[in-house]
């Protein structure tokens, strides 16, 4: 296997699931959590947890109906009602690292009663719903304000040290 | 030449020279029986070898240039316009003007009208040449030329149109060796082989026809590949292939018009007298083969666009450019040459054929080059592409020129042999005696 | 019982063709609407998700081993680069994907990615004629540079504008596109580099029967969203690469014009005469030359004497 495989994902799955399972509202919630399942071109984000849930009115925005708060969304609502806080609320459990595998489509396809056939993947969740959110709410939107990239992303992008040499005009034709 | 034959010089056409009563050989042939001096003297007298001879000084490095650093850099390589003037011009407009092949062998050959015989070979050999150096442009314009063979030996896309255009130009052109090859063969005294191709020539015949039918057509058809960029009133799915067919018969007529046009005004010492007297006559029947597939162009191109309901755009710019395409590529040399057949007068005819050759190629370019991403950009073709482009036209005309000043294409070549014309002198001049002697060539025993 | 695709169709009827000396035609009537194959995989692209980051294009220089780019993947300064008149970026020899932005009059600019969108039918692959590409049954359209003759057919043919050439080599000169990492991932059932370098879930990959439906769901749920449109379900009989998007497809270039029969039944009208013409002409002239003749000797006789002798008698 090429070690430059862009994202294949060399799966850091450090069990970075929240310690929550329980009670959500009688609060336990972390304050801080890393997200690095995903470390490659990038380095691991560190998320501001406890920040976030003081400027965040409303935990179901990431959570959807995970932690016992009704989901607010009209269309989930139909189905997520209940207020029972479920075992897995971190992205991961949900929204797979790894979600056009052979093994994972094929997964998907063999369970033809799943609703949601349309999950996106664990780092597009996370881009998704951040980055949407900061864009809408003011929030950092650059790459590097949330996480460094790393010497591998440099090479990647040819960017820094590893930008192209002299002045060559636009190849594109 | 003129000078020459002023003086009393007579152009090779026949096996003997009449002078020394042998025969010539080979090189004396390829010299016209000029002694080397006086050919060279006769050559540098003439400005077109001026012309021609700039030309191939600039042209030759840069297609040599073209071979060793690509076509990118004598094209603006462009991902947007694949096609330059290689094949918008080399291909599309030679192909359809080289039509003259098929047409005057049909006309000759198979309807029997033999009152086109002494313009046919100039017919078949202007096809021969046509395609001839189409395969050059197109040899200037492939990436990897050396794999001209694959499409038949390699690797088969069957289903391609330009599958079927590569087999019918690479059979047509072989067809059309074969048959211009009869007057080869009395040039270099080969009767026997001569008359095999006799033997052969319905067939040979018939199966330019078929492929002409095609491939004229499948030049159209290729274009059916690019809806969405040939301009909606240059393209049609379902006549595109007829438009190019039926245009390419008046292009190959006129063509052949413009050539005997060019050939009497600029050789007529190499032409039998024969062959100029008839020359009008066979212009004005050119003539009217020429105006009725005009019309029959004219008729369809207007169905065309009726049948896809294409009025609209003839209000746009790209409207009034298709009308002025219609008006002076179709409906004036129409008019011109009807006036012409009329009134009798050859020198308005050849007027009006040559205005239908312009407008062929306007109509090819149009369909290959200017209207082609009609929605996009225009491309102005690379300067070196031109001078390619141009120098290979040259190169076109030099040979056209070399094989009519040698082989019997505009003048008859009197195949008799040394023994029987001294045989013929002995036994005294009487009418028909010609025609005896010529039956007895034809007598292969008499001939080795 | 395995069904007759038009393309197996074609293959099959080549032997018979063949036998049929120079003239191959019979193979382009297999018409019908090959709707590619059952398995194939697709890509749907979800404009409204783009970020112009450009890490799909850099995820396929590397993957495609191509050579360095004049910027570094990271400079969004390429997005302001014109071409002829206002063109924008498109691919080349060099760049198999490239992404451009459409500023939009309100709201957030909008991002296209362009690559080769795999046909069902491809043009590239009908008009080629050296059978220069596949469309393999995982759904990508690759292309065997060893027989390449350089004629830029499929150039001409593709409606999407995707082959490009390598005008830059003199000798070896070949089409360059996107193959859907065809070698590297698509055939061992992994998704193309791009895919799994997105951040946002712009591409979604998966069987493109599938995808369709996914994309009509994503439509339907989020109908203020989306235009209610799905590019390239049906464009040329059907792409493997599909797009949604938030705003009109003619707004960010694409050809909403685009025939949705696939290009090759263009050219069958033409293709289906061939065996006609091969077949009726030769009787037909030769019926000619006999009336027109009427029975006079062929002329062999008197045309083996070159016209002097005629002038003459």
């Amino acid at each position: 296997m090429k070690p430059f495989k862009i994202l294949a994902f060399i799966v850091l799955v450090l069990a970075a699931s929240l310690p929550l399972s329980g009670q959500a509202r009688n609060l336990e919630l972390p304050d801080t959590v890393m997200l690095d399942q995903l470390v490659h071109l990038y380095e691991g984000a560190e998320f501001d947890h406890e920040y976030h849930t003081e400027i965040v009115d409303d935990c179901t925005g990431c959570h959807h109906h995970s932690v016992g708060i009704p989901t607010t969304n009209g269309k989930c609502a139909k189905c997520h009602s209940s207020e029972d806080v479920l075992d897995n609320v971190a992205c991961v459990d949900c929204h797979a690292v790894e979600p056009f595998s052979a093994d994972y489509l094929s997964k998907k396809e063999a369970d033809k009663d799943a609703y949601h056939q349309d999950i996106p993947g664990l780092k597009a969740a996370y881009h998704l719903n951040c980055l949407n959110c900061h864009i809408e709410a003011g929030g950092p939107e650059g790459c590097e304000d949330c996480h460094e990239r790393t010497e591998l992303g440099n090479a990647f992008y040819r960017s820094g040290s590893y930008a192209p040499k002299g002045d060559k005009p636009g190849s594109a034709h | 030449m003129r000078s020459l034959v002023n003086n009393g010089y007579q152009p090779v056409d026949s096996p003997v020279d009449e002078g020394t009563k042998r025969h010539w050989g080979f090189v004396e042939k390829l010299l016209l029986g000029l002694t080397p001096r006086e050919y060279l003297s006769q050559a540098m007298k003439n400005p077109l070898n001026w012309v021609l001879g700039v030309l191939f000084a600039v042209g030759f490095p840069v297609i040599i240039y073209r071979f060793v650093f690509g076509l990118g850099a004598v094209t603006h390589s462009s991902n947007d316009y694949p096609w330059g003037l290689f094949l918008g011009f080399g291909l599309f407009v030679m192909v359809p003007l080289s039509a003259s092949g098929f047409l005057l062998g049909t006309t000759v050959e198979l309807f029997g009208r033999k009152d086109f015989k002494p313009i046919e070979r100039l017919g078949l050999l202007n096809g021969l040449l046509g395609y001839f150096f189409a395969v050059i442009y197109l040899l200037m314009d492939l990436g990897q030329p050396w794999r001209l063979p694959y499409p038949m030996v390699v690797a088969w896309g069957t289903a391609a149109v330009l599958f079927l255009v590569g087999w019918h130009v690479a059979v047509y052109l072989t067809v059309q060796i074969v048959e211009v090859s009869e007057a080869f063969f009395e040039w270099v005294h080969w009767p026997m082989a001569k008359i095999f191709i006799k033997r052969i020539t319905i067939g040979l015949t018939i199966a330019g026809i078929i492929l002409s039918t095609l491939h004229q057509g499948a030049l159209g058809a290729l274009f059916t590949y690019a809806p969405s960029k040939v301009h909606p009133l240059w393209y049609s799915q379902e006549f595109l292939w007829i438009f190019f067919f039926t245009s390419s018969i008046y292009a190959g007529l006129c063509m052949l018009i413009a050539v005997s046009t060019v050939v009497k005004k600029t050789m007529a010492w190499r032409c039998s007298d024969e062959w100029l007297k008839k020359l009008d006559s066979q212009t004005i029947g050119l003539a009217r083969g020429a105006s009725m597939a005009l019309i029959t162009y004219f008729v369809i191109k207007v169905v065309g666009i009726a049948h896809d309901n294409e009025w609209a755009y003839l209000a746009t710019g790209w409207g009034q450019w298709y009308i002025l395409e219609l008006a002076v590529g179709v409906i004036l040399p129409l008019v011109v040459l009807g006036y012409g057949i009329r009134s009798e007068r050859v020198g308005i005819v050849r007027l009006g054929a040559f205005i239908a050759v312009a407008g062929i190629v306007l109509n090819r370019l149009n369909t290959a080059l200017v209207t082609f991403n009609w929605n996009l950009y225009p491309e102005i073709p690379h300067l070196l592409e031109t001078i390619i482009a141009v120098t290979v036209f040259g190169l076109y005309i030099a040979t056209y020129r070399f094989i009519l000043y040698r082989l019997p294409i505009v003048y008859a070549w009197n195949p008799l042999p040394l023994e029987v014309r001294e045989k013929a002198t002995e036994t005294a001049a009487v009418p028909g005696t010609l025609g005896q002697h010529s039956a007895a060539f034809s007598d292969v025993s008499l001939l080795d | 019982m395995e069904k007759i695709t038009r393309r197996k169709f074609i293959s099959v009827s080549l032997g018979g063709a063949a036998a049929g000396a120079f003239v191959l035609s019979g193979k382009a009537q297999g018409a019908g609407n090959f709707t590619g194959y059952p398995e194939g995989m697709g890509v749907l692209v979800d404009l409204t998700r783009c970020i112009g980051c450009r890490t799909c294009e850099a995820a396929c220089n590397r993957e495609q081993g191509l050579p360095e780019p004049a910027l570094p993947f990271d400079d969004t300064s390429v997005f302001d680069q014109e071409f002829h008149g206002g063109q924008k970026r498109r691919t080349d020899e060099n760049a198999f994907t490239v992404v451009n932005r459409y500023d939009q009059a309100e709201g957030g600019p909008v991002y296209r990615k362009i690559q080769c969108n795999h046909c069902n039918e491809p043009a590239c692959l009908t008009s080629c004629f050296v059978n220069a590409y596949t469309k393999t049954k995982e759904g990508a359209v690759i292309y065997n540079s060893k027989v390449c003759v350089g004629c830029r057919m499929c150039m001409t043919a593709c409606p999407f504008r995707i082959p490009a050439y390598a005008y830059s080599s003199a000798t070896n000169p070949v089409i360059r596109k996107c193959i859907f990492c065809y070698d590297t991932r698509l055939k061992y059932g992994k998704p193309p580099a791009c895919i799994d370098a997105c951040p946002q879930g712009v591409l979604t990959f998966g069987h493109r029967k599938n995808l369709v439906k996914i994309a009509h769901e994503r439509i339907r749920a989020n109908s203020d969203l989306y235009v209610d449109y799905v590019y390239g379900e049906d464009e040329v009989g059907g792409t493997a690469w599909m797009y949604l998007s938030g705003v009109p497809f003619e707004e960010v270039d694409f050809d909403v014009t685009m025939q949705k029969k696939p290009i090759l039944n263009n050219a069958q009208d033409f293709l289906s005469q061939v065996p006609m013409v091969l077949a009726i002409w030769p009787a037909l002239f030769l019926g000619f030359h006999r009336l027109s003749t009427r029975g006079e000797e062929d002329g062999d006789e008197n045309s083996n004497l070159s016209n002097r002798e005629e002038s003459q008698s």
